[in-house]
């Protein structure tokens, strides 16, 4: 590694870059969003009846915290677009494996 | 010095190698990496419980599948009360509420803080061990009503199904060996499995937490002029908690 290591250059694998802080407001603000949708799927687990719609709820719901978890928890939403792609296109794709793969199991039904 | 070494990053061609493309360093992209390859490892078992779970459909909602709602109705101290969700849902807030304090955690470590890191990730190991108690004792309530990795004890009868649809929220409620017959045998199984992988995520996610807290007490990322590694295994922990909310939605919601 003495190639990246001469005297005024940077250590390409040692490299840190600055972090800054972004202050807690946004982290604060995150925490009830999250902690709001949670009571929101908790009451509407008890006045709606139990369909596919409300189904679909929940699973938008979950997909919003996912959003937000990852957004402002983990700092994607100030990561370089680089980043992001890497690990969220990927995880597009398996949601859909996921999703084609739940509506497949339904043959299951007829295998039996 | 750390200027400096950022105006000489800068200054290097994006792709043309020896530097990172992604702005961040070695380590946190590996973190990245191994989180995006844990969450390959969570569909898989989220598409065997689904798979399993859509061959017992006979319409789009009506399923002799467990309903959650008839047997994660407990709550600690109040016995014979039909709670449903209720219990999962207080786990959920402690997650949540370790996820803040990890990244309250984080965010002072980038103000280099060393006190308010420490106290921070100490409320977050609490809530680690706090959500893993709560798991245990609803994995123990669960097997103590008879839950088996081989079978499924958990199937509703007709009667069964006409006492349980006129409770209410907070109703007393005594199960009878009437009101349950057999059913789809993998869904204890699942049930363990899944939660259990996740319960394993978090003790090692707490595991993690006192480490990195005993090096920040010590010192160690003071003399190292940053606290990346909090930040890592912030991301490590919000990945737990993330795994959790589809845990939920999928396990107690759906």
């Amino acid at each position: 590694m003495e190639f990246y290591n001469k005297p005024g250059e940077y250590d390409a694998i040692n490299y840190i870059p600055p972090a800054e802080s972004h202050g807690t407001k946004e982290l604060w603000r995150t925490f009830w969003i999250l902690l709001g949708i949670t009571v929101l799927d908790f009451i509407i687990y008890f006045v709606m009846p139990h369909t596919g719609f409300r189904n679909f709820i929940f699973i938008f719901f979950g997909i919003v915290k996912a959003y937000y978890i990852v957004g402002a928890f983990m700092h994607m939403k100030y990561e370089k677009v680089n980043l992001a792609l890497v690990i969220l296109v990927p995880t597009i794709f398996i949601i859909g494996l996921v999703m084609g793969l739940l509506y497949e199991g339904n043959a299951l039904t007829y295998a039996k | 010095m750390a200027n400096h070494q950022q105006a000489a990053f800068e200054q290097q061609p994006m792709w043309a190698g020896g530097r990172s493309p992604f702005n961040v360093s070695y380590g946190k992209l590996m973190m990245w990496l191994f989180l995006l390859s844990d969450a390959f490892t969570f569909s898989s078992l989220l598409v065997q419980y689904g798979a399993q779970r859509f061959s017992n459909v006979q319409s789009p909602i009506v399923t002799n599948w467990p309903d959650p709602a008839a047997i994660f109705n407990h709550f600690p101290f109040m016995h014979g009360l039909h709670l449903p969700l209720l219990f999962v849902s207080v786990m959920t807030f402690i997650l949540i509420l370790s996820s803040v304090t990890m990244v309250l955690a984080v965010e002072a470590g980038h103000r280099k803080s060393k006190k308010e890191v420490v106290r921070y990730m100490i409320y977050t190991i609490i809530g680690g061990a706090m959500f893993l108690g709560c798991q245990a004792w609803e994995w123990s309530v669960f097997i103590g009503e008879g839950a088996t990795l081989y079978g499924n004890q958990f199937g509703i009868t007709e009667a069964g199904q006409k006492v349980f649809g006129a409770l209410g929220f907070g109703d007393h409620f005594e199960w009878q060996p009437e009101y349950r017959t057999a059913g789809p045998v993998p869904f204890a199984a699942l049930f363990f499995i899944v939660t259990g992988f996740h319960g394993f995520h978090v003790f090692s996610g707490v595991i993690i937490n006192v480490v990195v807290t005993i090096m920040a007490a010590r010192g160690v990322f003071e003399r190292r002029g940053h606290y990346e590694m909090i930040e890592k295994a912030g991301l490590y922990w919000h990945f737990v908690d993330l795994v959790w909310v589809f845990v939920f939605t999928f396990f107690y919601l759906i």
